[in-house]
């Protein structure tokens, strides 16, 4: 059929065909709506920035941000006085942070690291039937909170820095965090030095991750208000890695048999607990509690429970003291 | 048409002639003018001006008629149901939001009722989203159908995701939900929204269209009776006879044209003014408090899933609640208009007494999650007991479906009476129009055919 150019049929034919794509191109040009071109829904968390700010912040090295004030001989009753009341305390924390500061979505339960360690420090401060009032917030809101009478500590995955020293006291060096990264473990990644320009590491906003991340590595950063959100960014493949504190990392990667914390921490993040600017005494008294914990094993106990399935060994923090 | 029948002699010659011929055209115009000198002639010259008239009256008429009904039949059907439909869309949708966030919190003890309303919810969306994309009429509704569309796979996704993970205990599905109600709040909602102002603006055109009233055809009804009375008068003076029982019949039948026309006309304007004013006002407004309703507590929800740390959801939980309850929000323009209405005015008060117990409660409940007592806040936002906030949400909403109920069925009612007054209008006044033909030709047939005797 192909091969005769012209049959007995092919002007009646080519006339009834052009007269029927005729009526046709007629019909659909009135009734017809062009099929509609939409893109592939990609959910994205509020506020993501795709291009953040990198810029490196002068580092601020005025001062040690480790040292903290000597416990001497204080007592809890010294430290007692502090408070505003004999057997009430409030302490900041997070309730999202999974393994630091979490509630359990089944027991309704606060649990985790900063939790056990501030539970321990009032068992010693106020005795065991202690009354605590457990005050969720932001990272944005833990510097007035202590400053605002609002809670008389903050345990909440904290960074001490020169900064920070300005506006409160910290205890001293609770754990010695530092930033790594997290993957999908069929990724073949090993270190962020790995990660080439084409891929993306997400971050949480409003902290110095993403210039951390420029400092190692070509990767694109991309940075949410909510670091949670990089763990569904993830798993839904929207970003290639994410990068935080790698206590985060290890929440996030015990949610998920198939991603894993990789590669040396390339940052450091001491967390300290802390106080009213000027509430020297009971920082002390912290500090006293606090180095108890370091020798008598109750540190290992709270570090072993939470995070060393998943970072591994480690061992307390060194104390370190201005005075 | 059979109107043509009476053969006036003044048409004949017209096949005859050449066409377009001046010297032709010329001594046609000559015959003419020599016939109107003659009262036979003149009496074909008023018929011609009365076929024309009465013609013109007639079509002009049926054709208004037939327009209004097609435009009311359309409020009702097309662009009417795709409103109804976008606006079923937005209130489903914020309702499977704020059921999919509550339930999030009861976590494993998620009631089958809660569960049992998401899918009611979703189900009624996407039925609401069939039926709209069976509506649109032009390619941006098109277009924001698909866009729909291609969203809702991807939010029930993620609140499937968030649930599973909940029942694990991991609590990244807080993450999804959250996450889910941001692609409702960013991507679905506003889309929602635009098909219904869309769908609202085609209808506001089409009701302007169906109030108008037909002056054509009633000034060329007047120029008919002016016309037939003046050839009345003419003729009994000429003949010495007081009537012509065919033009007083076509008066009559003009007449009665001229009145159906005023009163289908007048009616229907009215009827669909009522639907408006009485029907479609107060159901956006109802609808809009609904949605207002339904994202303040899927807000609310979103705030306690974050566990007390997301200030913008809190925030977002207050614009809505000013949309309802602040000064000239919602509810103040709802009191404004119907405040004195005695069927929905009890629904009303009601459903502003709910939205006050339900914000002071609100403000307990974030006041006990910010102080710790994160449990005691989550049991009283979203458990069963008479002080919870479910149940002055379920207050609010019930009051609002109730108000709803009686708006929509004072809208369907004006439709119908609407739809009833222009109820064989086209057929009736095409009769009458037809009927004064008749009578107008055969009477003045009958005196031109005296002079031929």
């Amino acid at each position: 059929m192909m091969n005769r150019p012209r049959s007995r049929w092919s002007a009646p034919l080519a006339l009834v065909t052009g007269s029927a794509l005729l009526l046709l191109a007629a019909c659909s040009g009135q009734a017809g709506i062009d099929p509609a071109e939409v893109d592939v829904p990609t959910p994205l968390p509020e506020g993501i920035n795709f291009e953040p700010d990198i810029s490196t912040a002068e580092a601020d090295d005025s001062c040690d941000p480790l040292a903290s004030y000597d416990p001497g001989s204080i007592t809890a009753e010294q430290a007692r006085e502090q408070l505003d009341s004999d057997d009430h305390i409030s302490i900041g924390i997070s309730q999202s942070t999974n393994l630091m500061g979490y509630r359990d979505p089944v027991t309704n339960q606060l649990e985790g690291f900063d939790i056990e360690i501030a539970e321990a420090i009032i068992t010693e401060l106020l005795g065991a039937d202690a009354q605590i009032t457990w005050v969720p917030m932001t990272s944005r809101e833990r510097e007035d909170a202590v400053n605002n009478d609002r809670v008389d500590m903050v345990v909440r995955t904290m960074t001490m820095n020169c900064g920070r020293w300005e506006n409160v006291e910290f205890s001293t060096e609770y754990y010695s965090a530092g930033q790594r990264l997290l993957v999908p473990k069929d990724a073949g990644i090993e270190s962020a030095e790995e990660l080439t320009a084409d891929q993306t590491v997400c971050t949480g906003e409003s902290s110095t991750s993403p210039s951390n991340i420029a400092a190692v590595t070509e990767a694109q950063p991309v940075t949410v208000p909510d670091f949670n959100d990089c763990l569904v960014l993830l798993q839904q493949g929207t970003v290639d890695a994410v990068s935080t504190d790698e206590t985060i990392l290890a929440g996030m990667a015990i949610q998920d048999p198939t991603i894993e914390v990789v590669g040396e921490p390339f940052s450091d993040e001491p967390y300290g607990i802390a106080f009213q600017k000027g509430n020297t005494d009971l920082a002390r008294y912290v500090n006293g509690v606090l180095a108890d914990m370091r020798s008598d094993g109750r540190w290992q106990d709270i570090y072993d429970k939470w995070l060393a399935p998943r970072l591994g060994d480690a061992t307390p923090p060194a104390a370190k003291y201005q005075d | 048409m059979t109107v043509q029948s009476p053969p006036a002699p003044t048409q004949a010659p017209t096949p005859t002639a050449a066409p377009g011929a001046a010297p032709g055209r010329r001594q046609r115009f000559a015959r003419v003018q020599a016939a109107l000198r003659q009262t036979p002639g003149q009496l074909r010259g008023i018929l011609v001006v009365l076929v024309v008239l009465i013609i013109g009256a007639g079509v002009t008429g049926m054709t208004a008629v037939l327009a209004k009904s097609a435009v009311i039949e359309e409020t009702t059907t097309q662009s009417g149901r795709l409103s109804v439909a976008a606006l079923q869309l937005y209130q489903a949708l914020s309702q499977a939001d704020a059921t999919a966030a509550s339930s999030y919190l009861t976590a494993g003890g998620s009631s089958q009722t809660t569960r049992d309303t998401y899918q009611e919810a979703m189900r009624d969306a996407t039925v609401a989203l069939t039926t709209a994309s069976g509506q649109v009429e032009t390619a941006a509704d098109a277009q924001l159908v698909a866009e729909l569309n291609a969203r809702l796979p991807v939010y029930t996704g993620l609140v499937e995701t968030a649930r599973s993970y909940n029942r694990l205990g991991e609590p990244i599905g807080a993450t999804y939900q959250k996450q889910a109600s941001t692609l409702m709040r960013t991507e679905v909602l506003p889309r929602a929204d635009e098909l219904q102002h869309n769908a609202l603006d085609q209808l506001s055109e089409s009701r302007s269209s169906a109030q108008a009233f037909p002056w054509i055809t009633a000034g060329l009804a007047a120029l008919a009776l002016v016309v037939l009375v003046w050839a009345q008068m003419w003729l009994s003076r000429k003949t010495n006879r007081v009537f012509n029982l065919g033009l007083v019949g076509a008066t009559v039948m003009l007449a009665l044209f001229s009145g159906w026309l005023a009163m289908a006309a007048l009616a229907s304007a009215t009827h669909t003014e009522r639907s408006h004013e009485d029907g479609a006002i107060p159901l956006e407004l109802l609808a809009e408090a609904h949605i207002a309703t339904q994202q303040a507590r899927a807000e609310e929800s979103l705030v306690l899933i974050a566990r007390g740390e997301d200030s913008a959801a809190e925030e977002r939980y207050a614009a809505q609640m000013e949309t309802l309850m602040g000064s000239g929000g919602l509810f103040d323009r709802l009191e404004a208009e119907y405040g004195d209405d005695p069927e929905i005015s009890d629904a009303l008060t009601a459903a502003a007494e709910a939205a006050s117990a339900w914000s002071s409660g609100h403000d307990a409940v974030i006041k006990l999650a910010t102080e710790g007592q994160y449990t005691d806040a989550v049991e009283m936002a979203v458990g069963e007991e008479d002080d919870s906030l479910t149940n002055s949400f379920n207050t609010l909403n019930a009051q609002l479906t109730e108000a709803t109920d009686v708006s929509a069925d004072r809208f369907d009612q004006a439709t119908a009476d609407a739809r009833r007054s222009l109820a064989g209008a086209a057929a009736g006044l095409a009769t009458l129009a037809l009927l004064a033909l008749i009578s107008a030709a055969v009477g003045i047939q009958m005196r031109v055919s005296e002079y031929h005797a």
